[in-house]
């Protein structure tokens, strides 16, 4: 038997780099590196090189499980689907369709998501997301305003363009190490980069200009740079002039934002601020790369508007070596929300609020009462199941139980609702809360496609069935849906990447056959189009082809540090783990080399709680309290703590108060307090 | 044909780390060590001219094959002399000696491959232009390097 | 079975690797290494051909002879004190290096350092620009 190497693209992060895996008798016998493709050209990091070790992982799910008083039974898939259907049933014959709630996976393929959202829908609940919500949903909301699209506006490659890479609350590096091969090849061409970031992180290694700002004032940080780009006239005034409307609100808002008083707020001193200003805005080219540091904010869609105020007054949009670039975290993020497996959105981001919409989908779909939305998103749900207008959920590979801030709170409201089914391929906190547990497939065995970061869908085909009687996530929600009665005939990936062609738009001519390596990028609106790289280059898809440049006055967070909680806890990743962890602490090579929970602490501060490094400490926000080791660091200032999230421990701390408008909880500062633990 | 670091570009992922472990059968022949918060440098071997592991190879496990410090598995007792011996603590033993094999059978090393940040190659020309140009920098900046 | 020289014999893996009948038993604990030879009958002289000391011979079977065990402490690391190799093991290998001491200014100390040490001192070298030209950044 010979060696078939199957090409797939990467489950981890959004950055979408392929490999192929290497399969012989019908088992994976190892990782080929693939040299062509666009993003990666052949590399991978530490969590793609370890990714086959999660596929036949002993503590896989093989067979549908229901509970059984404190225990598991295995059950057939008939039962299993006769159970779900009932669950979900009951549920809306008792409390009707709105008490149900479906949370879409930004793991599973876009497929899989359409078919999702599409499921809940034609059952009549408008509530349906993702875990987008935890990270980019400001970028949504944000970024739709501005610009018009929420999309990285170029591609990664792109950044090798940039004269002025400005990097400003992502740790790229470390959580989307193949961007910096870009960032790097620009440096060489003489690229000048900034990073700001409270932390100094390994991509703020990268950095000419460093701007060691505090949690939580990145709208501080940009006013003052957008001010002085301003009075120094360094602004693109042409630009702003054809493209753009809104400017001169913002000149009048940030006319009191000195560097001076930005300095006061952020910690970053004056000339900094200045330095940095100076060249992101006289650069030819200059991008701007960000992340959840911006996002996972209470002013988190603030901070998207005053970075797309940046870009725009500067007319660093639409061309080569420019942009405004949120980097996505799961590899099929930005699909899962494209696929409207949104609150707010039906697939293509047509509104849910918006009757046409609801008549375009019915005609589509052939389907009466399909709910307006906007529906309830993934942190209103949890408040929703708390107070008892949500009795049932169904979620598909995600962990809110670990994921999402106030842990203790998720998994009462978890245990609350009366029928909760989880479809995943381990048993994550959150499957430990079901009813029924579902066992689903990873990525290599099935076939579908992915978006990444930079809107680019590639298609990743099967390498191995999966194990037991796992199913793709495909066939276990069709047979839900045929449960209902519903018409889900859809053989394979293809079929309904064939429905997705018709009815979103800028999915049109991402035809399957048309998806080699590499992919296409999205708006690709027919079958002959080559997709669309750069977003923005002739105008914005708004009122006038025009950006909105919308000021943003600065907020504090809403935590501060205090006398009984002196600390600001910040959070984030690290280099050899993903997320809540649920695959990287399975996996041998990257938890052996970051075992556990720990919180980098400045050694000044250490000296004075008597804390060594090594030594197990207690971290108490006003929503509990966890063990970690401590890990002395000059990387974080005096005064602010980091903990990764990676670690079921993290998110117990975290505070469930969110972005008004995108709703996403602020991870990023909580004030806490830390002792040894003797 | 040793592989060259770019200290600059390495971004402490341990990408390296992990494929050298997956491609040699779980032992990996590469560390990354962490210097303070501010660097990290993948450390291996450098398969050095007069190789100090060759000389003291009693069974002559360890010999020069071109620029290659080459091993013959099937000569190593497994003594532990190659170990002491490498000044850069590249060489480890347990039942038997084991060192980067530049990836014998592969095209290029998985680690050179594998790298995000292209901070490792086996060009050595780009090793140095890498160097020239960081120096032109660092001299325009009016810094010394 | 098989006599030892005591003043040759280095105290290394050798011959307790290659021993096709676990005749030849290491025990290794943080600060010793002991070796144990029992008294064998076999014909087998792989321990003697794959003693890098020549410190091994074959003798006949003698059940009087008392079995040989020698115990070697283990050197500690001059940077971490970690115990990381015999006395003799250095000693054999300071004396194959010999000619090439002039390595650097240090000479051949870098054979009291362990490993471990090595490596540290290697990455720090090697990133002592790069560090320099990042802590310096921004001032």
């Amino acid at each position: 038997m010979t060696k078939v190497l199957v090409p797939t693209i990467c489950p981890y992060c959004g950055a979408g780099c392929g490999f192929f895996i290497a399969v012989e008798k019908e088992r994976a016998v190892g990782i080929e590196y693939m040299l062509d493709h666009p993003v990666s050209e052949g590399a991978l990091c530490s969590k793609g090189n370890a990714a086959l070790e999660i596929v036949g992982h002993q503590e896989r799910l093989t067979s549908p499980l229901k509970r059984r008083g404190d225990g598991w039974a295995k059950i057939s898939w008939e039962e299993a689907i006769g159970l779900a259907a009932k669950g979900l049933g009951d549920a809306k014959k008792r409390r009707g369709p709105a008490s149900i709630a479906f949370l879409a996976s930004s793991k599973c393929t876009n497929e899989e998501n359409y078919l999702i959202e599409k499921l809940a829908r034609l059952l009549g609940s408008p509530h349906v997301d993702n875990c987008a919500r935890l990270c980019h949903a400001p970028s949504v909301v944000g970024l739709n305003r501005t610009l018009g699209a929420a999309g990285m506006t170029n591609p990664i490659p792109d950044v090798a363009s940039s004269r002025c890479i400005f990097i400003i609350g992502s740790n790229l590096a470390e959580n989307h190490p193949v961007i910096s091969r870009w960032v790097h090849r620009a440096k060489d061409a003489g690229a000048l980069v900034i990073v700001a970031d409270p932390r100094e992180t390994h991509t703020s290694w990268m950095a000419d200009i460093f701007l060691q700002l505090a949690p939580g004032t990145d709208v501080a940080l940009l006013n003052g740079m957008a001010h002085v780009i301003i009075r120094e006239g360094l602004l693109d005034g042409e630009y702003i002039a054809r493209n753009t409307k809104g400017f001169e609100v913002l000149a009048e808002s940030v006319r009191d934002f000195t560097p001076e008083k930005a300095a006061e707020i952020t910690g970053v001193t004056a000339d900094e601020i200045v330095r940095a200003a100076r060249a992101y805005a006289s650069s030819p080219a200059s991008s701007i790369l960000y992340s959840m540091g911006i996002t996972q904010h209470t002013t988190g869609t603030d901070n998207v508007q005053a970075v797309s105020n940046l870009a725009l007054i500067c007319g660093h949009l639409g061309r080569s070596g420019t942009g405004v670039m949120p980097l996505r975290g799961q590899n099929n993020v930005q699909g899962a929300c494209d696929m409207g497996a949104l609150a707010e959105f039906y697939p293509g981001y047509r509104k849910a609020s918006d009757p046409e919409t609801i008549k375009y989908f019915s005609s589509a779909w052939e389907a009466d009462g399909l709910p307006t939305g906007p529906g309830l998103t993934a942190t209103e749900m949890i408040e929703a199941a708390t107070s008892g207008d949500v009795g049932a959920m169904y979620i598909v590979g995600e962990d809110p139980a670990n994921s999402d801030p106030s842990s203790r709170r998720v998994r009462k409201a978890l245990d609350a609702l009366d029928f909760l089914v989880v479809q995943d391929v381990f048993m994550t906190a959150t499957a430990q809360a079901a009813d029924l547990v579902l066992p689903g497939a990873v990525w290599a065995e099935k076939e579908g496609s992915f978006t990444n970061t930079e809107r680019r869908v590639q298609w990743s085909s099967k390498a191995l069935d999966p194990p037991g009687s796992a199913l793709s996530d495909r066939e276990i929600i069709c047979r839900v849906a045929l449960s209902f009665g519903l018409d889900f005939d859809y053989p394979d990936a293809a079929s309904v990447l064939a429905e997705i062609n018709r009815t979103v738009p800028q999915y049109a001519g991402i035809t399957r056959d048309r998806l080699e390596t590499g992919g296409l990028i999205w708006p690709c609106p027919s079958h002959d189009h080559p997709g669309t790289p750069i977003l923005h280059s002739s105008g914005f898809k708004l009122a006038e082809g025009r950006a909105a440049i919308v000021p943003v006055p600065y907020r504090p967070a809403v935590e501060v540090a205090n006398e009984d909680y002196p600390f600001v806890l910040t959070t984030g990743r690290a280099a050899v783990h993903h997320n809540a962890g649920s695959m990287t602490r399975r996996s041998p090579s990257l938890v052996s080399r970051e075992p556990d929970l720990y919180v980098e602490i400045n050694p000044t501060d250490a000296a004075k709680l008597k804390v060594v490094d090594g030594d197990p400490v207690t971290v108490t926000t006003l929503r509990g309290e966890t063990e970690a080791h401590a890990r002395l660091s000059v990387g974080v200032k005096e005064g602010v703590v980091f903990m990764p999230f990676h670690f079921p421990g993290t998110n117990v701390l975290t505070q469930e108060t969110t972005d008004p408008e995108a709703r996403i909880p602020e991870f990023k500062v909580s004030a806490c307090r830390i002792s040894r633990r003797d | 044909m040793p592989v060259y670091v770019d200290v600059d570009r390495c971004i402490g992922c341990r990408s390296c780390e992990v494929a050298c472990q997956r491609v040699h059968g779980g032992i990996g022949h590469i560390h990354v060590h962490f210097v303070g918060d501010f660097a990290s440098v993948p450390i291996f071997c450098h398969h050095c001219e007069e190789a100090s592991c060759t000389i003291a190879c009693f069974s002559g496990a360890l010999y020069k094959d071109g620029e290659r410090t080459a091993f013959d598995v099937k000569k190593c007792t497994g003594c532990g002399l190659c170990s002491l011996a490498c000044p850069y603590g590249v060489v480890w033993t347990d039942k038997i000696a084991h060192k980067c094999d530049l990836c014998e059978g592969r095209a290029e090393p998985a680690c050179v491959a594998t790298c995000p940040a292209n901070a490792l190659t086996t060009d050595y020309e780009l090793a140095s232009r890498r160097e020239r140009a960081r120096a032109a920098r660092a001299a325009a900046k009016g810094g010394r390097r | 079975m098989i006599k030892v020289d005591d003043s040759l014999c280095i105290g290394c893996k050798s011959c307790s690797n290659v021993c096709p009948s676990q005749n030849i038993v290491r025990t290794e604990t943080e600060k010793m290494r002991s070796i144990h030879w029992k008294r064998c009958k076999e014909e087998c002289d792989l321990c003697v051909e794959f003693c890098p000391a020549r410190a091994l011979t074959l003798v006949p079977f003698d059940e009087t002879v008392q079995e040989p065990d020698l115990s070697f402490d283990l050197v500690a690391c001059k940077i971490c004190g970690s115990r990381y190799a015999s006395e003799p093991m250095l000693r054999r290998i300071e004396a194959a290096l010999a000619a090439d001491s002039e390595r650097d200014s240090e000479g051949l100390e870098w054979i009291r350092v362990c490993p471990t040490c090595r490596r540290s001192r290697e990455a720090e070298m090697a990133s002592r620009e790069t560090v320099l030209e990042r802590c310096r950044r921004g001032q």
